[in-house]
C-alpha cells in the first residue's frame, strides 16, 4: 500500500501543477459518488449502531452523514459548473468554506468517535428507542447541513479570503489543510492506541487516504483547482473510499450470515431435544399405555363373569391375577424410566446462578440481535450459591429467554426490553425472573399456559413451560408468571440456596 | 346369547391383551380362536361361520392394516374391529375406507367393543345369506334354456307377451307357455319376484 502511495505521488508530482481547463464537467460525477459513498458508509454505521448500541458509532455516522451532505452545496457552489442552472451567484469564497468545514469536520467527528469508543461500555444496555435517536440525529444532521449551507452562501462578504479567484486558493487557506493534517495525525494516534475493531482499523486507512488526498489537493497541487494534483487527490481519496465501503459492505454481510447461521444451530439444537422428547414420550405412552389397557379389558370380562346368573369365579380369579400381572408390568416400565432420568437429572452441584444467567445470556446472543431487543440485567452480587443442575436450570431460562424475545416480535411501537434479574427472596431463596415488554398474557390462557400441549406459537409442542415448571420444582421451587407493567409478561422461578451464605468474592460479576 | 353359531377372531402380540378380549368375549358366550400372529390366523382352520376378526394395528413385522389389505387380495371376506394402542385419524380413516367395521383406541370400552363385534358377525351373517341365495338363483338360471333365459330378460324389462313376441317372431301363445316355464323353474310366484331375482343376477354378472 506505501508502495501504490509512494508510486501516486511520484507519477503526479512532476505535473502536479499543470492546469486542466474545462474539466468542470466532471465535477458533478465526482460530487455525485462521493455523496452516495458517504451516505452508504453513514447508513451501514447506523444499521451498526441499531444492533450495538453504540454511541461512538452513532457519532461516526453523523460524521459521514455531514461530511456526505455538504458535498452538494460544495458541488453547486463550484465556479462554473452549475452555471447553466441559472443558480444566484454564491460568491468566490463559498465553496471553499465549505470544504473548509468538511476537511475539519470530518477529523472531529472520527476523533469523537475514537475519544467515545471507552467510556460506551456503560451505555451499551441502555434502552432508548433507537428508531428515534436515530431519527432525531438524522434530522439534527441535515438542519445542520442546510443551515450552514445558508450562512455561507448568503454572507460571503464575512468569510475568510481562502480563494483569490476562481482557481487560486490566497494566504488564509494555508491554515486549512495545515490544521486539517493536524487533526488526522491526532486522530491517527489516538485510533492506533485504542485499536480494538475492525471497523477501528478501518477508520485508520481512511484517515490516511485522506492525508493523502490532502497532501495532493494542498500540497503538491498548491491548491490550484482543477490541476492534475487536484484531480488525482479527489479521485485517489474516491478509489480508496469506494474500497473502504466495499470492505464494510462484505463485512457486514459475513457478520449477519454467521449471526443466522448461529442462531438457526441453536434453534436446530432445541429442535433436536424436542423431538427426542417427542419420540420418548411417545414410547412411555405406549410402554404404559399396553398393560392398561389390557388391566381394564380384563377388569371389565372379570365384572362379566361375575355378573353371570352362575358367577363363574374361576375365570374371575384368572382375570384378577392378569390384572395383578399388567400392574406390575406398568410399574417396571415406570421403574425403568425413572432410573433411566436418574443418572443424568439426579446430579447436583453448587450453582452461581448469576453466571448461569449470563452464560445462557450469551447462548441468546444471536436471537437477541436478530429480535432487536436490548438486555437488561440486574444481578443481587451477593446472591448465595444454589444446588441444582446446570443444565436443566440452564434449560429453563434458554426457553423462558427464547419464549420473552418470541414475545416481543410483534411489537414496534416501544423498545423490546428483556430484563433478566436475579435477587435474594425470603430467608433461604433466590428469585430469578425474566421480563419482556412484548404482546402479554391472555388473561383467558393464564392459567393454561404452564399445561402440556398448551401453545399459542403454531411450531410449538406446548412442552416447554410445562418442563419448566417441573425442572423448577424437581429443584424445590416454584415458577409463575406475572403480567409486566406497562406492557409484557414477566416469569419467575424461586429455588432455595444453600444454607452457607452468600457468594465468595471471586464468584462476583464485573 | 348366541343362539346361531359364529366364531370371533382375535390377534393381538401382548399375551395379557390377547387373554383379557379372550376372556372377556367368552363371558358374553362368544366362540374365541386367538393368535398371536397373523401367520398363525392364516394357517389355523377356520370354521364355516359367520365371524369376526379383532386386529391389533400395531403387530410385530406386518402391520395389521397391512394385513386388512391382503385378506382382502387372499378373497378372505371377514368383518374387521381394529383395536389400537395410539390410533391417528390418517390411519382410522384408512381402515374404514378399507371396509373396517370400527376402528377403537386402548383402553377399550367394553360395550363399545363388544357392539362392534356383533355389529361384525351380523354383517357376515347376512354376507353369507345373500351368497348362499345368489349361488341358488344362478343354479336355477342356469337351468333355464337358452330361449327361456331370452324371454326371462325381455320379461323382467317390463315387455308385453305382444311385445316379445313381435321380437322374437314367435306366436303369443309360444311366448305364454315359455314365461310359464320360466316362473316355474326360477321359483318365482309374481312378476316383481322374476324381476328381482333379474335384478340381482344382473347385479351379480355386472360385478363379475
Amino acid at each position: 500500500m506505501l508502495v501504490a502511495v509512494a508510486g501516486a505521488v511520484l507519477v503526479t508530482a512532476p505535473v502536479a501543477r499543470v492546469s486542466l481547463a474545462n474539466t468542470e464537467i466532471f465535477l458533478p460525477a465526482y460530487a455525485a459518488a462521493i455523496f452516495l459513498n458517504e451516505l452508504i458508509t453513514a447508513v451501514l454505521l447506523l444499521a451498526l449502531f441499531s444492533v450495538q448500541r453504540s454511541r461512538a458509532v452513532l457519532v461516526l455516522s453523523i460524521g459521514y452523514l455531514f461530511s456526505g451532505l455538504m458535498v452538494v452545496p460544495w458541488a453547486l457552489t463550484f465556479p462554473g459548473v452549475f452555471a447553466s442552472l441559472g443558480l444566484p451567484d454564491p460568491g468566490l469564497q463559498s465553496t471553499a468554506s465549505i470544504a473548509a468545514l468538511r476537511r475539519l469536520g470530518f477529523p472531529l467527528f472520527v476523533l469523537a468517535y475514537a475519544l467515545l469508543k471507552n467510556s460506551d461500555s456503560s451505555v451499551r444496555n441502555s434502552h432508548a428507542p433507537v428508531r428515534g435517536t436515530i431519527l432525531r440525529s438524522v434530522a439534527g444532521v441535515v438542519a445542520i447541513a442546510c443551515g450552514f449551507t445558508w450562512l455561507i452562501v448568503t454572507g460571503d462578504d464575512a468569510l475568510p479570503r481562502f480563494m483569490s479567484d476562481t482557481r487560486n486558493v490566497s494566504e488564509p487557506w494555508q491554515y486549512v489543510p495545515a490544521t486539517a493534517v493536524f487533526l488526522y495525525l491526532i486522530g491517527l494516534t489516538v485510533l492506533w492506541r485504542r485499536q480494538r475493531s475492525m471497523l477501528d482499523f478501518w477508520l485508520i486507512i481512511v484517515l490516511c487516504t485522506l492525508l493523502i488526498e490532502l497532501i495532493h489537493l494542498s500540497y503538491l497541487s498548491a491548491g490550484i483547482r482543477l490541476s492534475v494534483g487536484w484531480w488525482a487527490g479527489r479521485l485517489y481519496g474516491l478509489i480508496s473510499a469506494s474500497l473502504v465501503l466495499l470492505v464494510l459492505l462484505s463485512q457486514t454481510t459475513t457478520l449477519y450470515a454467521r449471526l443466522a447461521r448461529s442462531v438457526s444451530a441453536e434453534r436446530r439444537a432445541r429442535e433436536d431435544r424436542l423431538v427426542t422428547m417427542e419420540a420418548l414420550s411417545a414410547l412411555i405412552a405406549h410402554e404404559v399405555n399396553q398393560p392398561l389397557a389390557s388391566m381394564v379389558t380384563n377388569a371389565d370380562a372379570g365384572l362379566r363373569w361375575l355378573g353371570r346368573k352362575s358367577p363363574e369365579l374361576e375365570e374371575t380369579r384368572a382375570a384378577l391375577k392378569r390384572i395383578v400381572n399388567d400392574g406390575h408390568r406398568a410399574g417396571n416400565v415406570i421403574e425403568g424410566i425413572k432410573t433411566m432420568f436418574k443418572k443424568s437429572a439426579q446430579e447436583r452441584v453448587p450453582l452461581n446462578l448469576n453466571q448461569l444467567i449470563s452464560d445462557v445470556l450469551r447462548r441468546s446472543q444471536g436471537e437477541v440481535q436478530l429480535g432487536r431487543v436490548s438486555v437488561e440485567t440486574g444481578f443481587d452480587e451477593q446472591l448465595p450459591l444454589t444446588t441444582g443442575n446446570p443444565i436443566q436450570l440452564q434449560q429453563v431460562l434458554l426457553n423462558l429467554i427464547s419464549n420473552a424475545i418470541e414475545a416481543m416480535n410483534s411489537v414496534t411501537d416501544r423498545p423490546r426490553v428483556l430484563g433478566v434479574r436475579s435477587e435474594r427472596h425470603a430467608p433461604g431463596s433466590v428469585v430469578v425472573s425474566v421480563g419482556d415488554t412484548g404482546i402479554g398474557l391472555d388473561p383467558e390462557h393464564k392459567d393454561q399456559i404452564f399445561e402440556p400441549f398448551f401453545t399459542t406459537n403454531r411450531d410449538g409442542m406446548g412442552m416447554g413451560l410445562m418442563f419448566c415448571r417441573s425442572i423448577v420444582e424437581a429443584h424445590g421451587g416454584r415458577l409463575w408468571a406475572t403480567d409486566n407493567v406497562p406492557h409484557g409478561a414477566i416469569f419467575q422461578f424461586i429455588l432455595p440456596h444453600n444454607e452457607d451464605s452468600a457468594l465468595p468474592n471471586k464468584w462476583k460479576l464485573p | 346369547m348366541n343362539s346361531e353359531q359364529s366364531v370371533v377372531f382375535v390377534i393381538d402380540d401382548d399375551p395379557s391383551m390377547r387373554e383379557s378380549l379372550e376372556s372377556l368375549l367368552r363371558s358374553i358366550c362368544h366362540e374365541v380362536q386367538a393368535f398371536a400372529t397373523t401367520q398363525e390366523f392364516l394357517l389355523s382352520e377356520r370354521p364355516d361361520v359367520p365371524g369376526c376378526l379383532v386386529l391389533d394395528v400395531r403387530l410385530p413385522g406386518q402391520s395389521g392394516l397391512e394385513f386388512q389389505r391382503e385378506l382382502t387380495r387372499l378373497d378372505i371376506e371377514l368383518p374387521i374391529v381394529f383395536i389400537t394402542g395410539h390410533g391417528d385419524i390418517p390411519m382410522s380413516v384408512t381402515a374404514m375406507k378399507a371396509g373396517a367395521i370400527e376402528f377403537l383406541t386402548k383402553p377399550l370400552r367394553d360395550q363399545d367393543f363388544l357392539d362392534a363385534v356383533h355389529r361384525g358377525i351380523d354383517l357376515d351373517r347376512d354376507r353369507r345369506t345373500n351368497t348362499a341365495v345368489l349361488a341358488d338363483l344362478r343354479e336355477r338360471f342356469g337351468s333355464l334354456t337358452s330361449r327361456e333365459r331370452e324371454i326371462m330378460v325381455l320379461v323382467a324389462a317390463g315387455q308385453l307377451n305382444k311385445q316379445i313376441a313381435a321380437e322374437l317372431e314367435l306366436s303369443e301363445i309360444t311366448i305364454k307357455v315359455h314365461r310359464a316355464q320360466v316362473m316355474r323353474k326360477m321359483q318365482a310366484k309374481s312378476l316383481p319376484d322374476l324381476v328381482r331375482f333379474a335384478d340381482k343376477l344382473a347385479i351379480d354378472i355386472t360385478k363379475l
